[in-house]
């Protein structure tokens, strides 16, 4: 296995978003997808995961739902909301942003 | 996410919340299972896969209880376990319960009532549209900054007007209504200019406005009743337009019924009825009489400012062109709302507030104490809590929560007091034509009631808070739970309470007793004449009957036969006015052979026209020359008679009888003789007007419509005669209203009801506050002595006597109070050097009464004090000493 990251401090937010930016997920999908998307190099936290779903369907970034999996168990699927979707963009730009500006610095100091 | 969704999401999160926490714990082992099913197919046993997936997930149990922090409204949840957590604490001691609340409903009550009048007089917008852009015009002069404007000023400034905006005027005069089958009535009328109501913006609930031209001699025969009037006195008849009703024994025809909104009692709606006001050629010419109440109606887009310039500058002009009539006279415009509540309004009703405030003060200081001493005891459950980690928040919590219900049932009762209130003013204030003054409770005065809760609890929770957060937790805990004094800072801060009580209830006590004396002394004013045998009624000759002078004369010299040949009648009179208040007829005089005055500064004196028994009915003493008699009529020549200020400064020393002057009133200047001197008189009026001199003239010679009768009693109390008097004027004339016909006394008091209801007010809170301090400073002092008792009990022990230790205690509460006392006596002064300015009649400046004042709290301190440390005197002190 690779050597397992950290996630940076308040990036949850914006990969779960990002995740979810493709489809309805429920907590466990979430889970697998962001370990599955970055080959497994990042380890996520269910203990931070659950509240900050939480957090998120509080400021209405995203909605639950209760359904059906494919093997016909109830599970909470979340979706974003439009108030997510500019959410989720107003992050990744600023994101960009800090990203270029830190590389710059590292690259030229 | 629209916005309900945003409100019901965490408004669910607090009901639903056994639904959330069922869909929290499966969607978390929703997530377990699937972990473990993966972790399976890795290849691990069921059993190993389980664990392997709990190991990963972490504490369950923390999660959700961080999931449920994150959860929106959480406080919410908190604040209602704080409360029903506070309830239960609170049922658990009723007696403590009762008395916060009482004490917190009386100081609340009496703030939000002083509230509601200072929201009905000041903030309750008045009845009429666009209120910001109406103002009140006056031609102010050095003795009467409020002075009304004379027809041929008010018709000036209508000529001027397009620059300003719409003026209209209306001049308050009593009239007659009477119809057959119902009792005549004198009704409180006002003739307005036809533009009056337009003007306003009100327009009738039933029937029509004033039309243009129905402001002219002739055509003015029509009314508009009030909503009062027609409910009262014609049964809310819808078919009342166009009927014809008798006012001063002329045929009106009614045309229109104002709104129920009108009869606000604070401006035009004390009226009962409004008729036209035509000015015939003469009356529009004159320039003496000033009697015209004018309003003006501002241009949008002209500013107060701009508006109080042109007025000014127009009164300027015309001081200039009219010197004899207009000289020393300035206009100016005041803001109709302000304009309602009266200058004395509004030094007075912030004045209250402030005062019902301090009430409200020592209620919290007392609440403070009694919290403090509550949160004391529980010291070792604070520390106990405390040392197991609560936070300051999680400490105070309960606390803050217990303050706040005790100060929002507080905030209840104070609103049941504040609505005893109204009811109470209501019926105090009821007038002649049933108008009541109303303050009703609306929005603002129930907002003001919760606010003032809010600011009363978090001021009587903030001290025991600190106290409680700064508990020395080994100290507390060691101390196995045992009351201790309770550290120096308590004692200081209990000390302060009470200094700052007794302070407090010195101004609310010397300012109460300060005024009821001035109240007494204004209302007992009798110099220069009598009052205690005379019944005094007011009688207004209907127009139509008495159109003429000789009409007028004739019937009042009728009146004064009949009723002076009553049995038990002494004497009888005739007047324009009564001593009893200073009369608002002023008129310049012009004594011939003098220079003439500069223009705007000539001697100007109170006129009063009254019959020949004036002085003996009122018992003023002749001075000099001779009285008026019956040969001093219409044909006889003019004949004045003088104050003996008035004739000082006409004359000076010289003899001012036989000497002429002229009285300059409506008309030409009345030239006449000097017949005598009568003694000064003073008046009770509670605002005195600033005219020193009195002249007099014959009535015969200038009679009026409406008079005030006087009869003097001799051998039989005034009172009795009422009857008979109000019997001989209805055969005299079946016609005729008479206002208030009743003792002279009652109808000096009745004026006074105003001061009177302020001096309750302020006795009230004078009382409110002693017995809240008194309650006050027992508590500290019996808490102080019960927290002592192992210290008393070594003294004894040691061989104190019991003298030694009642006086310890003594000390400990008497200091505070004198301090205290002492402190308000400056308070007292500022409270009085407002009453004083605003009530100029008002002597409210005693020292006796503020000695006094301080003598009463002083021994109220002893007495309260006085039992604790009696008690602390015989105390036990081996039972003492072995029980701890």
């Amino acid at each position: 296995m690779a050597k397992k990251e950290d996630l940076l401090q308040g990036t949850l937010d914006m990969l779960v978003l990002r995740v979810l930016s493709r489809g309805e997920l429920h907590g466990w999908g979430i889970t697998l997808k962001l370990e599955q998307l970055s080959k497994s190099a990042l380890q996520v936290d269910e203990g931070s995961l659950y509240p900050a779903l939480y957090r998120m369907e509080e400021k209405g970034w995203i909605e639950a739902e209760w359904r059906m999996t494919e093997n016909n168990r109830r599970a909470k699927y979340y979706s974003l909301t439009r108030a997510g979707r500019k959410q989720l963009e107003a992050a990744t730009e600023s994101w960009d942003r800090m990203s270029a500006i830190i590389a710059l610095v590292m690259n030229s100091a | 996410m629209n916005p309900l969704r945003r409100f019901v999401r965490p408004l669910r999160s607090l009901f639903g919340k056994n639904k959330l926490e069922q869909d929290m714990a499966e969607e978390m082992r929703f997530h377990l299972e699937q972990r473990a099913a993966d972790r399976q197919a890795d290849g691990l046993s069921p059993e190993e896969a389980r664990y392997a997936a709990e190991r990963k997930f972490g504490n369950v149990a923390s999660i959700q209880e961080q999931a449920r922090e994150g959860r929106g409204w959480r406080w919410l949840e908190h604040l209602l376990l704080d409360l029903r957590l506070g309830v239960r604490s609170l049922a658990k001691s009723p007696g403590f319960t009762v008395v916060a609340v009482l004490t917190l409903g009386l100081g609340i009550g009496a703030n939000t009532s002083m509230f509601s009048v200072l929201n009905g007089i000041l903030l309750k917008p008045l009845p009429y549209a666009e209120l910001d852009r109406l103002e009140r015009i006056y031609r102010a002069t050095a003795q009467n900054p409020e002075g009304n404007l004379s027809a041929a000023d008010f018709l000036a400034l209508c000529k001027a007007q397009a620059d300003y905006g719409t003026v209209f005027a209306f001049l308050p005069a009593s009239a007659s209504l009477s119809e057959p089958q119902q009792p005549a009535e004198m009704a409180y009328t006002a003739r307005a200019t036809a533009d009056l109501l337009s003007g306003l913006g009100v327009t009738p609930q039933l029937g029509r406005d004033f039309l243009p031209g129905e402001d002219q001699p002739g055509r003015d025969r029509v009314v508009i009743l009030s909503q009062r009037t027609w409910r009262n006195r014609y049964g809310s008849r819808p078919d009342i337009i166009g009927r014809s009703i008798r006012v001063d024994g002329e045929p009106h025809e009614v045309i229109g019924v104002l709104p129920e909104s009108f009869n606000d009692w604070r401006y035009l709606g004390v009226f009962d009825f409004f008729r036209p006001l035509a000015f015939t050629p003469e009356q529009a010419a004159d320039r003496q009489a000033a009697n015209l109440r004018v309003l003006g109606r501002r241009a949008a887009g002209l500013t107060p400012a701009e508006s109080a310039g042109f007025i000014a500058g127009l009164g300027a002009r015309l001081a200039r062109e009219f010197p004899e009539a207009n000289a020393g006279s300035t206009w100016r415009t005041v803001d109709l709302q302000r304009d309602a509540a009266g200058s004395s309004g509004l030094i007075v009703l912030p004045m209250l507030l402030g005062l019902s405030g301090a009430v409200m003060l020592i209620a919290c200081s007392n609440l403070a104490n009694l919290l403090l001493a509550r949160t004391m005891a529980r010291a070792r459950e604070f520390a106990v809590r405390a040392a197991l980690g609560a936070s300051r928040l999680q400490l105070l919590r309960p606390l803050l929560a217990e303050a706040l219900l005790l100060s929002l049932t507080g905030g209840v009762v104070a609103l049941l007091v504040a609505g005893w209130f109204r009811d109470w003013a209501a019926v105090r204030s009821t007038g002649d034509n049933g108008e009541q003054v109303v303050f009703t409770l609306d929005w603002n005065v129930l907002g003001w009631a919760l606010a003032a809760a809010l600011v009363t609890a978090a001021v009587f929770s903030v001290a025991p808070a600190l106290f409680a957060l700064r508990l020395d937790l080994n100290e507390t805990l060691k101390s196995g739970g045992r009351g201790s004094a309770g550290g120096r800072g308590q004692q200081r801060f209990r000390q302060l309470l009470i200094i700052g009580q007794f302070a407090l209830a010195m101004i609310l006590l010397s300012g109460a007793a300060l005024f009821v004396q001035g109240l007494a002394e204004a209302q007992n004013r009798r110099g220069g004449w009598e009052s205690r045998q005379v019944a005094t009624g007011t009688v207004l000759l209907p127009a139509g009957k008495y159109a003429g002078d000789e009409s007028q004369t004739a019937f009042h010299r009728r009146v004064l036969e009949r009723l002076g040949a009553l049995p038990g009648v002494e004497a009888v009179s005739l007047s324009a006015a009564t001593p009893f208040f200073d009369w608002s007829d002023v008129r310049k005089l012009v004594v011939e052979g003098q220079p003439p005055a500069v223009p705007g500064q000539e001697p100007a004196a109170m006129f009063n026209a009254v019959s020949p028994g004036y002085f003996t009915t009122f018992g003023t003493r002749l001075v000099a020359g001779r009285a008026f008699n019956e040969r001093d009529d219409a044909g006889a020549p003019r004949v004045y008679l003088l104050s003996q200020t008035a004739a000082r400064t006409l004359f000076g020393d010289r003899d001012p009888v036989g000497r002429r002057l002229a009285v300059v009133g409506p008309g030409l200047p009345a030239w006449g003789e000097v017949i005598g001197v009568v003694s000064d008189i003073q008046s009770a009026d509670p605002e005195p007007s600033g005219v020193t001199l009195r002249i007099y003239q014959a009535l015969a010679q200038e009679p009026a419509r409406e008079v005030a009768i006087a009869v003097r009693a001799a051998g039989v109390a005034p009172s009795a005669l009422v009857e008979t008097i109000r019997a001989t004027m209805a055969e005299l004339d079946d016609d005729l209203p008479i206002r208030r016909l009743t003792t002279a006394d009652a109808s000096i008091a009745r004026t006074f009801y105003q001061l009177r209801f302020l001096r309750d007010m302020l006795t009230a809170f004078g009382v409110l506050g002693l017995a809240l301090a008194t309650l006050g400073i027992y508590g500290v002092v019996a808490r102080t002595m019960a927290q002592r008792t192992g210290e008393f009990a070594i003294r004894i022990a040691l061989g104190a006597s019991a003298r030694q230790i009642t006086a310890l205690v003594l000390g400990t509460g008497i200091r505070q109070a004198l301090i205290g006392s002492v402190l308000g006596l400056l308070g007292a002064f500022a409270v009085t050097a407002a009453i004083a300015s605003a009530f100029r009649g008002i002597h409210a400046n005693s020292p006796l009464i503020l000695a006094g004042t301080t003598l009463l709290l002083v021994t109220v301190a002893l007495v309260a004090c006085w039992l604790p440390a009696h008690r602390a005197g015989r105390l036990d002190a081996m039972k003492t000493l072995r029980a701890d």
